[in-house]
């Protein structure tokens, strides 16, 4: 419809895959293909960075409408917020989220991603047209896990991120699936100067997912795309979302739900509690 | 291991803690020689990539010291660099590097006897932590 | 060498002391051809021979030297070292003076210092620099740091010039320098006007019999102890006595030797309180077993921060400062020395001192004398130049002005503030015009080094024993040479020497050079002269890296010399990493708006706009009030008599009439954005229907300097009665009725009501003045009236103890008390505010109370910061102090700057002053505005950030984190496809590199402190 109408000049949503688990993206330009499109709790793989690529190569007047879950309308809304298009490119298609599954760990409708468990945002914050119905949000505290963390002793939680990040193969995949990661250069690929060695080392490993998490702090929207694009099932969302915490509680500031708030980061506030400072 | 001394790098805001230092010195306050200074034009220069790769090279200790708020140099550059360090302070703790490691400071052109303390006790701190060990990149790989 | 210069835009000044310096430097920076007269071989002057200075424990001449290199090095500064006035004729504007230059005996094109010839004169002559208290050669250097560095010699003492034998110089001199045929030259200049800045003379205590100078070896003046407390000094710093040479344990100072003596020098010298304190500290530091004890009658801390040090003196040095006059002093067993005195309060005492220090007063330079008479211009009764009323500057001939102490005791800053002030009286007789480059200084073309390997010179600084007493500079330098690309190292004497300097150039140019790592002191201070070093070098400045091994090294760690020698070798090892990745830079230039704000149109405010407005600049000046004045509209006279009303009228009615000033009245400022050259103010005014067509408020003023003239306040009293009873005012408010006052039976006066009290601890320095003058003021005029001064220190410093004198001669009664035992006031009759008032105050000599019952009680309360400070130093990107005034760039030697280009300041928003010193600041402020107004382009620092368009993806953080707006998004082709990404306006950006650590991508850098180079540094000690 919105194709038909010239209301987009075309469509980025999801499309059945290889399996029944699966879905992929796939991009829909003529009317007659909009059948595809599907929208279950196996449309996982977040849709933003594809959005980003295809809003940014098409041309100025080009309108791009996402299929936009909670988290991805939260990436969406956050990128606009640090300039990377404009509101009017894209068109909003908000869908209510149930969660989607952990294909690894169950049958679809099973088992849920962690990041789905702890969900606070399963619309998204905006939209220009909604799909089906809102899904109620959560309740619960979705930092028990870092709380439950931080009870442990500090070199156990050093031993439990030396382990975790242990398995790391620097492949980079967490990286490429985030929608908050879109430097024309990531850090860990410059070489002047360069700041992490190549190596899989332990220390450049946890310096290389440190220096991710700091780049992501206040960015990041919690959609698990790290994790579920990790082929060795690397922990990583844990530290994300101990930042996530103390962005909010410091600062007051939740990523992806403003597009016109200056993002935590780039701003400050003379009452910044400062508590650590000597 | 008795005659290991912590090696501490500091980062310092060219207008007040960099001054704050040198004002220690002019008016010979002591403090311990452990700490090997960088000088930056504000603490908002300090990107938290240079505390990383200072732990990572083997530094027992990172502190960055700037104009206290309201002072700096630059209007706000070090209301920007409090935010940063929050975050890597917490990010460095959850994932388990010891709280004292990296320490921020407000130090002013005209406090050199802070400086001195903050140094003594970063010092102390560090000392008492031992030799850094976590995140720290030995040539090799080996510890 | 040289010939007679015809134009007018010459100045000559007199006297190369630090106030001299000072003159020299700005009227050369307003384009003026100064020529620097100095009778000592060297430049420097008394500031040279200090060992530190107060309140900040500088090391003198670590913060001279910078001056006197760029004294040397100024192209429009001829210096006329060992020679003297001959006369001075004609009139302002285009005096004939003639000079004459005393020979050398010694080629200064051949000299290379190297001090052979020195080592092999046979004659011994005490040196006069050292005080005497060692000897130097008939060739010689006035001082280790002498500008010029070459040597002379000493017509009276050479065996050759006196005896016609001998020559060992000459046969010692490989470089053929020494020329017995040399004689004095004869110089005429054509000046447009003179500055006399010929400094002091310590007081020659041999007057004082009782105290046993000259007579007892362990008496010494305190000139001398300046001597034996610096490192560079006869004793390197090893603070023992004369007689035995050992480490003394008591060391008394005794002030007033030489001041406050009717009998000797009637005025106060001004400086003697806080030398004796700093000299006190400096010795504890030296020796933690000293315990010194200071004698005074009044400690007159009266400057800023003064009453700090004091405290800090007592509280962290333990020394003891104890109110008593000493009748003698008496030798006693072991050298030692008691002294007899009588306390305040209490019987006669004795003590036993190793050491007696005493305090010796400044005069006026016994030359002075035959100057004037050389220059035709007036003495005052001490012996300092006379000046005119309201002209603290202005000697009695037009066109000759007075700076430093020459004009009256001073300190440093006040010597700077008189300097600069005096170069702004000289601008309108020299005819300057606004000149196109920002300097006239030619430097060789640089040298291209971009794709060239570092080549690395090293220098290691032995600061005299400042560093080499502590590190061992020579591992430092061995270490330094096994560093990568180090292609030259080698310690050197002082690294801020003109010999040294000369070094640095020959080495680079010698092993083609590209980089250059000096480790000495603080880049803070000394890095723009080596920076200047190795562009006349033929380098881009910024090849330059400073390793601070002294301020935060040698002097920090004096008890540790092998892990201060370790944190040298790593600092040095980290510099040289980061030098490794330095990279020339190309400074900006911006065009100067020549137009002056002046905000605050109190008297400094005006005097500062004249003085710009004379010289043919545009002025627009703030005043706030609805008219011109400040605090000066509530002053009705003067100590000297002057008239201060005719002083404001005349001063209003030239700033109103004055074709180049623009006066606002009622107008608030409401922004300032921009940089040196280029302000843009947003002023809101009353009834802008005026000055702008649409009759919009707020206007904008477009200017090139900002000078902040806000003024003071005084401060309402909490205590005393205040607002509680009618017979209860302030100083301020009986200044207003003086002229009107019935007569009474009784008046008191309260000294530091609101002053030097724990939660405002300063002085507000005038008070005491003001308080005589009134208290004279009134006994003149009834002269039955009783008036009381209830005092803690009586604080009439300089010339103005005349009027205290004056006052007690009146009959005006001062007393004393202490802090903790503060007068006690109640109402005579309770209940009633118009009762008389009731005085209590303990007094310790009798034990008992003094009770005084008042008509009228005075009090002096204390000068305050206004709070809009707070508001404009936001808007301006400047400090302010804990007091709430503004903070200038240096105490000593930046006494009008601040750090910030292009903002200077004047009058009480500095620090509480009185009318002349307000106006010397202003004159000061004006100077230093005209230093930048009257260049069309000035450089800005290369030291800016610069963004990668590749690797920038449009996020905006840095832009967002910007305070000056010098970020801004914008669109650009990236191959086919257009993309955002950040800019950098250079002429904004100040340098802080907030974007570049914000920024993700490393996309923004910040040239001379980029990723890399501090990734370097970081780098550097890794095993």
């Amino acid at each position: 419809m919105l194709l038909k109408d010239k209301k987009a000049d075309l469509v980025i949503g999801y499309e059945r895959g290889s399996s029944k688990r699966r879905a992929r993206p796939v991009v829909i330009r003529a009317d007659k293909d909009v059948d595809r499109l599907i929208f279950d709790d196996t449309c996982g793989p977040s849709l933003v960075p594809f959005a980003r690529k295809a809003l940014r190569a098409t041309p100025l007047g080009t309108r791009v409408a996402v299929v936009a879950k909670g988290c991805d309308g939260r990436a969406l809304v956050q990128q606009i917020a640090e300039g990377q298009f404009k509101r009017d490119q894209v068109v909003m298609i908000g869908v209510g989220c149930n969660g989607v599954t952990d294909h690894r760990r169950g049958a679809s409708g099973e088992k849920r991603e962690a990041s789905c468990e702890r969900c606070r945002y399963p619309n998204p914050p905006v939209y220009d047209v909604f799909v089906g119905e809102p899904v109620a949000a959560g309740t619960g505290d979705e930092f028990a896990g870092v709380a439950e963390f931080e009870k442990l002793a500090s070199a156990d939680r050093w031993a439990w991120f030396e382990h975790e990040l242990g398995k790391c193969i620097r492949c980079y995949a967490c990286r490429n699936a985030c929608p908050m990661c879109y430097c024309e250069e990531c850090v860990v690929d410059q070489t002047n100067p360069l700041w992490l060695g190549k190596s899989a080392e332990r220390p450049d490993t946890t310096l290389f997912h440190l220096v991710r998490a700091l780049h992501t702090a206040g960015r990041c929207v919690d959609c698990g795309a790290c994790e579920r694009a990790c082929p060795l099932g690397v922990r990583l969302a844990l530290l994300n979302k101990r930042l996530e915490r103390e962005v909010r509680e410091r600062f007051g500031y939740t990523a992806g739900l403003s597009m016109e708030a200056t993002p935590a980061l780039a701003t400050y506030s003379e009452e910044d509690k400062q508590e650590f400072m000597l | 291991m008795s005659d290991w001394e912590p090696k501490i790098v500091a980062f310092l805001c060219n207008w007040c803690s960099y001054a704050g230092a040198d004002l220690a010195g002019v008016s010979r306050i002591q403090y311990p020689p452990n700490v090997r200074v960088v000088r930056v034009p504000c603490s908002g220069r300090v990107n938290p990539l240079f505390v990383l790769k200072s732990l990572e090279n083997g530094f027992d200790g990172v502190l960055v010291s700037g104009c206290h708020p309201g002072d700096c140099h630059y209007i706000s550059g070090n209301y920007i660099a409090r935010r940063k360090f929050a975050t890597l302070k917490t990010a460095l703790e959850f994932i388990g590097v010891e709280p004292g490691r990296v320490q921020f400071s407000w130090v002013s052109a005209g406090e050199g006897e802070k400086f001195a303390q903050v140094v003594a006790r970063v010092t102390e701190d560090v000392r008492k932590l031992g030799p850094a060990k976590r995140l720290v990149k030995t040539i090799g790989g080996g510890q | 060498m040289q010939g007679p210069s015809s134009s007018s835009r010459s100045t000559l000044v007199v006297g190369a002391g630090i106030a001299g310096i000072q003159a020299a430097l700005d009227l050369a920076e307003l384009g003026a051809d100064v020529h620097l007269l100095e009778e000592t071989p060297s430049i420097g002057g008394r500031m040279a021979q200090l060992d530190k200075t107060f309140p900040t424990n500088d090391c003198s001449i670590c913060i001279l030297s910078p001056k006197m290199s760029e004294c040397a090095r100024h192209p429009n500064i001829t210096l006329h070292t060992h020679s003297s006035l001959v006369s001075v004729s004609g009139a302002a504007g285009n005096f004939q003076c003639t000079i004459r230059e005393h020979a050398r005996y010694v080629d200064a094109e051949k000299c290379v210092a190297c001090g052979l010839c020195s080592d092999k004169c046979p004659v011994k002559v005490p040196d006069e620099f050292d005080v005497e208290l060692r000897s130097r050669k008939a060739i010689y250097r006035h001082f280790a740091q002498s500008i010029p560095s070459n040597y002379l010699i000493d017509t009276a003492h050479c065996l050759y010039l006196t005896k016609g034998a001998c020559r060992l110089c000459e046969k010692a001199c490989a470089a053929n320098a020494i020329n017995f045929e040399d004689a004095d030259r004869i110089v005429s200049l054509n000046c447009g006007a003179v500055v006399i800045a010929s400094g002091i003379d310590p007081y020659n205590p041999i007057g004082y019999g009782q105290y046993g100078y000259r007579e007892y070896p362990n008496v010494v003046s305190a000139m001398e102890f300046e001597r034996m407390l610096s490192a560079s000094g006869p004793q390197r710093g090893h603070v023992v006595r004369p007689s035995d040479g050992k480490e003394p344990k008591k060391i008394a100072f005794i002030q007033c030797v030489g001041s406050r003596d009717l009998e000797k020098n009637a005025y106060c010298s001004s400086v003697c309180c806080m030398y004796a304190v700093k000299e006190a500290v400096i010795a504890r530091e030296h020796g933690k077993g000293i315990e010194p004890t200071i004698f005074y009658m009044d400690l007159r801390a009266f400057g800023k921060d003064f009453d700090r040090y004091c405290e800090r003196a007592e509280s962290h040095y333990g020394v003891k400062l104890a109110r008593a006059r000493i009748g003698r002093v008496e030798p006693v067993e072991g050298d030692s020395l008691k002294l007899h005195f009588m306390p305040e309060y209490g019987r006669r005492e004795s003590e036993v001192f190793d050491l007696v220090v005493l305090s010796v007063g400044l005069e006026a330079r016994r030359r002075l004398a035959r100057l004037t008479d050389q220059v035709d211009i007036k003495l005052n009764e001490y012996g300092f130049c006379k000046v005119l009323p309201f002209e603290p500057l202005a000697t009695s001939r037009a066109g000759v002005f007075v700076c430093g102490a020459a004009g009256g005791p001073r300190d440093i800053p006040e010597s700077v503030m008189s300097a600069s002030a005096a170069a702004a009286g000289c601008a309108p007789y020299l005819g300057l015009e606004r000149r196109a480059r920002a300097s006239n200084k030619e430097f060789p073309k640089e040298k291209v080094v971009v794709g060239e390997r570092p080549r690395i010179g090293a220098f290691v600084c032995h600061c005299g024993t400042n560093i080499a007493g502590v590190v061992d500079v020579n591992a430092v330098v061995e270490f330094a040479k096994t560093l990568p690309n180090v292609e030259h190292a080698q310690d050197v004497m002082y690294a801020c020497s003109q010999d040294s300097l000369e070094t640095i150039k020959e080495k680079v140019k010698e092993l083609d050079l590209n980089r250059v790592l000096v480790a000495a002191c603080t880049p803070r201070t000394h890095e723009p002269l080596f920076r200047e070093t190795l562009r006349e070098a033929g380098l881009n400045q910024y090849l330059f890296e400073m390793a601070n091994i002294r301020d935060q090294c040698s002097w920090a760690h004096m008890n540790e010399p092998a892990a201060a020698t370790e944190k040298v070798k790593d600092t040095v090892q980290m510099g040289i990493a980061r030098a490794r990745n330095l990279g020339p830079l190309e400074e900006l230039l911006i065009d100067i708006n020549p137009r002056a704000l002046v905000i605050g149109g109190g008297l400094a405010g005006m005097t500062a706009a004249l003085a710009i407005a004379d010289a043919g600049y545009e002025v627009v000046l703030l005043e706030r009030e609805s008219e011109l004045g400040g605090n000066l509209k509530d002053i009705r006279h003067t100590s000297s008599g002057a008239d201060p009303q005719a002083l404001l009228r005349s001063t209003a009615e030239r700033v109103k009439g004055h074709k180049f000033i623009t006066v606002h009245i009622g107008a608030e400022v409401k922004s300032i954005d921009g940089y040196v050259g280029k302000y843009t103010t947003s002023v809101e005014i009353p009834n802008p229907k005026p000055q702008t067509p649409n009759g919009a408020s707020p206007i904008e003023v477009e200017h090139g300097v900002v000078i902040v003239a806000t003024g003071a306040e005084e401060a309402v009293p909490a205590e005393y009665l205040y607002g509680k009873s009618q017979r209860v005012i302030t100083q301020k408010e009986l200044e207003k009725r003086i002229d009107t006052l019935p007569r009474m039976k009784t008046v008191v006066m309260i000294q530091c009501v609101g002053s030097r009290e724990p939660d405002r601890d300063y002085c507000s320095r005038i008070c005491c003045a003001k308080a005589v003058k009134n208290a004279a003021l009134i006994k003149r005029k009834h002269p039955n009236t009783e008036v009381y001064v209830l005092y803690r220190d009586l604080r009439t410093y300089g010339l103005a103890e005349k009027y205290y004198t004056e006052a007690r001669e009146l009959g005006v009664i001062f007393e004393r008390y202490e802090l903790d035992s503060k007068p006690k006031v109640e109402p005579v009759k309770p209940g009633d505010v118009t009762s008389r008032v009731r005085v209590r105050l303990g007094d310790r000599l009798l034990g008992k109370e003094i009770v005084i019952d008042a008509d009228l009680l005075v009090l002096a309360s204390a000068i305050t910061a206004p709070v809009g400070n707070q508001t404009l130093a936001k808007m301006l990107k400047v400090p302010l102090n804990r007091d709430g005034f503004f903070l200038e760039a240096h105490m000593k030697l930046r006494p009008v700057d601040f750090a910030t280009d292009g903002v200077f300041m004047a009058g009480l928003a500095h620090a509480p002053k009185d009318i002349d010193e307000s106006i010397t600041q202003a004159r000061a402020a004006a100077a230093r505005a005209l230093g930048v107004l009257c260049k069309k382009q000035v450089a800005v620092e290369g030291t800016v950030s610069w963004v990668d368009p590749d690797r920038c993806t449009g996020c905006g953080v840095c832009v967002a984190t910007c305070a000056y707006a010098a970020l801004e998004l914008k669109e650009l082709k990236r191959g086919s496809e257009t993309v955002t990404v950040a800019q950098v306006n250079e002429a904004l950006c100040k340098g802080c590199g907030v974007c570049a650590a914000s920024c993700r991508c490393g996309a923004v850098n910040l040239k001379g402190f980029t990723d890399d180079q501090i990734y370097e540094a970081v780098s550097a000690l890794r095993a």
